[in-house]
């Protein structure tokens, strides 16, 4: 790869989406829609193609020779080089360096090129907003800042990118502004994802701090290669962040852990995604399902080194993976909002994501952030179809029997719940299969995990299956229902590609030449990722694969006797498990207990210091310093007479006070 | 020529004085720019004799600075002369006192 060109290509890449921002955002409305619709997908599309440039050239190097580090410009640069006797010193920089590795250009594709779909997919959507421009602005703006964010060789800009993308989806989430709860859900993802930052923050505050290098000196570097190639095995004794397993690693693990929680939604500050689906949908298509709630699985992947140091802080993540993962699917079976299943949804295989790389099998998750970036684009641009059609309203219980109206909307959606659900042939299936199967190989508390993990299965294919079944099939419970229409060919398009995309992109990780554990698409990321530590034995991953399709299948079993035939009662569990339900339907009263342990004390906090301490404590001081300075100001002003006489007398007076004064110091 | 040096000081310093009992004393405001155009004509005189004095030009380069300032300073301050006078009241700068309220 020549370092020229990739330079040239990955400028490209980033400077489209910043350029359609600011023209878009610059000419304030101006623009017809017509030329809007053009440039916002239109740079985002033409990102795309130099991402397969960059991504075809790679495919010519060797295996082990496809990462490349390119500097976008330097900055902050304080090291010396030699010159007229100075020797050189090395210092520090924060240059905006990008690495174009395997990962990179991976998750670089599922930008631009599921972003470019659901932008083409958007004209559709928006088409008859005032805001037009405005939307495009903030979805190219995401697209950008989701491309720095991981694109950047930098800590600094790793976290300029990931702070950017937080506002670009507080912006995209509160983007109906008039409606008061949008606003609150943006208020809500915004300061989550603070909270998080904090975690980020923090966590590269340390490895700055600490990292030391192969004679023990601290190398004060934000680089991530740097970072890497310095804490990994081998270097651990003399330098690194410390032994393995070591306090100070596992703290910046678990660290940085905190802020990809917050990105991807996982459990403890996960409640933010359900409520974000007050955002338009392709918003929630593209932010919350395709790209940026696995930012937090690319950190934990890209951060891998650290994590194979810190085997407490992954076992920490894949904890909180696969709890989440859980409690999520368990959420998504009582829910009647469309959109907030498939958030859940969303929540929950995130959670196996998060689970994956927890336990070391960093490709199997990326594989599956792949795959789920197809068929969960897919799933909630299908929503949006049917939103769109039923003039948005999202009760599944208002719609019924859209499949013979919306048919090509329903086969799509269909397409996606299979992949979601891990059915053979489709998407899902690889992916999910050879993340267990990995983790069952891989977990430190094996089993257990991998029981909780494939139980999912069944959840995932039950509320998905809910879904289609209670919206698409029955009948027309309501007028919007009776008069569905089959969405526009700009919103079906994109769908139907997406579809497609679902139905393949799982063959990617089938090894032709036979079952071997390195597959096509595995084989692409081992260079930077590396090879999985230990995969099941074909017995044992063969009977893990059964078992979790026989789970998935029994899930679509179960929805077609309960709403199918009605052979099962719908109030089986409401009656029988009256806690279980109302604990599912209130989603584990997560807000509930937030609202107990932060909202209310702060407020009681907040209306005892106006009531006690604001009165005498605040304005006393205020009040005390302003009489203080009008008493000083009465006796002060008696100086000043008007006459212009006086001032000029005083003046002359001091000025030959200084001449006096000035003359006995010469003499 | 330099034995002249200590009465152009003297001359000056006079001159400066004069000015400046003027601006202590007049209740005019005419007068009393007139007494500062007096103090200020004074300092040239002392920077012009000290420079002939040094042989240098650095005295005569103020000497002009001054009289450039002096000249602006003459259009504000008659600007506001003439402002007073044209609000009726009468130009007595101890009358003109409204400052100190």
């Amino acid at each position: 790869m020549n370092p020229t060109l990739i330079l040239v290509l990955a400028t490209i890449v980033l400077g489209l989406p910043t350029a359609g921002f600011l023209v878009n955002a610059l000419s304030a409305g101006r623009l017809p829609k017509k030329v809007v619709a053009w440039i916002g997908p239109g740079v985002v599309l033409g990102a795309f193609v130099a991402t397969l440039v960059i991504f075809v050239a790679m495919l010519e190097r060797p295996a082990n020779d496809r990462g490349i580090t390119v500097v976008l410009w330097h900055w902050l640069n304080t090291s010396v080089a030699s010159a007229g006797g100075v020797s050189a010193q090395a210092g520090f920089n924060a240059n905006f360096s990008l690495r174009i590795d395997p990962l990179a250009v991976l998750m670089m594709l599922v930008i631009t090129g599921i972003g470019g779909i659901i932008h083409v997919y958007s004209v559709g959507y928006v088409a008859d907003d005032p805001s037009f421009n405005r939307f495009f602005a903030y979805m190219n703006l995401f697209i950008t800042s989701m491309l720095v964010l991981v694109m950047s060789n930098s800590l600094v800009f790793l976290i300029i990118g990931w702070s950017m993308v937080a506002f670009a989806s507080y912006a995209l989430i509160a983007f109906w502004y008039e409606r008061k709860s949008a606003v609150q859900a943006g208020r809500k993802a915004f300061i989550t994802q603070v909270i998080g930052d904090v975690g980020l923050y923090l966590g590269a505050f340390l490895i700055f701090l600490n990292l030391r290098g192969p004679n023990g000196q601290l190398l004060h570097t934000v680089d991530l290669q740097t970072i890497f190639a310095n804490v990994g095995p081998g270097s651990h004794f003399h330098g690194g962040l410390g032994p393995v397993g070591g306090g100070l690693v596992t703290t910046i693990g678990i660290l940085l852990f905190i802020g990809a929680a917050a990105k991807s939604a996982q459990w403890p500050l996960h409640t933010w995604l359900p409520d974000a689906m007050e955002g338009p949908t392709p918003v929630s298509a593209l932010i919350h399902a395709a790209t940026m709630v696995t930012a937090g699985v690319y950190l934990v992947a890209r951060f891998h080194p650290i994590y194979q140091q810190a085997p407490v802080a992954a076992g920490v993540v894949a904890c909180v993976g696969i709890g989440t993962a859980f409690m999520a699917g368990v959420i998504g079976c009582t829910q009647y909002d469309i959109k907030r299943v498939i958030a859940y949804s969303t929540m929950s295989q995130i959670g196996l994501m998060i689970f994956a790389v927890g336990v070391g099998a960093y490709s199997a998750g990326m594989f599956q952030l792949f795959t789920h970036a197809c068929f969960k684009a897919l799933l909630f641009l299908a929503a949006g179809n049917v939103i769109h059609a039923m003039h948005d309203d999202q009760d599944i219980r208002v719609m019924g029997g859209l499949s013979r109206r919306m048919k090509w909307t329903f086969v799509c959606f269909t397409v996606g719940a299979l992949a979601l659900s891990g059915i053979p042939i489709f998407a899902g299936f690889f992916s999910k299969e050879e993340l267990l199967s990995n983790g069952l190989a891989l977990g430190p508390a094996v089993p257990w995990l991998w029981v909780i993990g494939v139980s999912v299965n069944v959840l995932t294919s039950f509320y998905i299956f809910r879904v289609v079944w209670v919206a698409f099939r029955g009948e027309p419970r309501s007028d919007h229902a009776q008069q569905a229409h089959e969405a526009p060919p700009v919103m079906l398009i994109p769908v139907a590609v997406l579809a497609g995309l679902a139905t393949v992109v799982g063959f990617l990780n089938i090894d032709f030449a036979g079952f071997a554990p390195i597959t096509v698409f595995s084989s692409f990321l081992q260079p930077v990722l590396g090879v999985p530590r230990a995969t099941p034995s074909d017995l044992v991953g063969g009977l893990a694969l059964l078992v979790g399709v026989i789970l998935s299948v029994g899930g679509v079993g179960i929805v077609w006797a309960v709403y199918g035939r009605g052979v099962i009662s719908r109030e089986l569990i409401p009656q029988r498990l009256p806690w279980l339900y109302q604990l599912s339907f209130n989603k584990f009263y997560w807000d509930e207990i937030y609202a107990l342990a932060f909202y209310r004390p702060v407020g009681a906090a907040a209306r005892f210091v106006r009531r006690a301490v604001e009165p005498d404590v605040i304005d006393g001081a205020v009040g005390g310093i302003r009489d203080a300075v009008a008493t000083l100001a009465d006796d002060f002003r008696t100086f000043q007479t008007g006459f212009l006489k006086d001032y000029a007398l005083v003046f002359f007076f001091f000025a030959l006070v200084g001449l006096v004064v000035l003359g006995l110091k010469l003499t | 020529m330099s034995g002249m040096f200590p009465g152009f000081l003297i001359l000056s310093a006079a001159l400066f004085s004069i000015g400046a009992v003027g601006v202590l004393v007049r209740r005019n405001p005419l007068v009393v720019f007139m007494s500062i155009e007096l103090m200020l004509n004074a300092a040239n005189l002392a920077l012009i004799t000290y420079a002939r004095y040094t042989h240098t030009m650095a005295g005569q380069v103020f000497a002009l600075f001054v009289i450039a300032v002096a000249a602006s300073e003459v259009v504000v301050g008659l600007a506001l002369i003439t402002g007073v006078y044209r609000s009726g009241r009468r130009l007595d700068l101890d009358e003109l006192s409204e400052m100190s309220e």
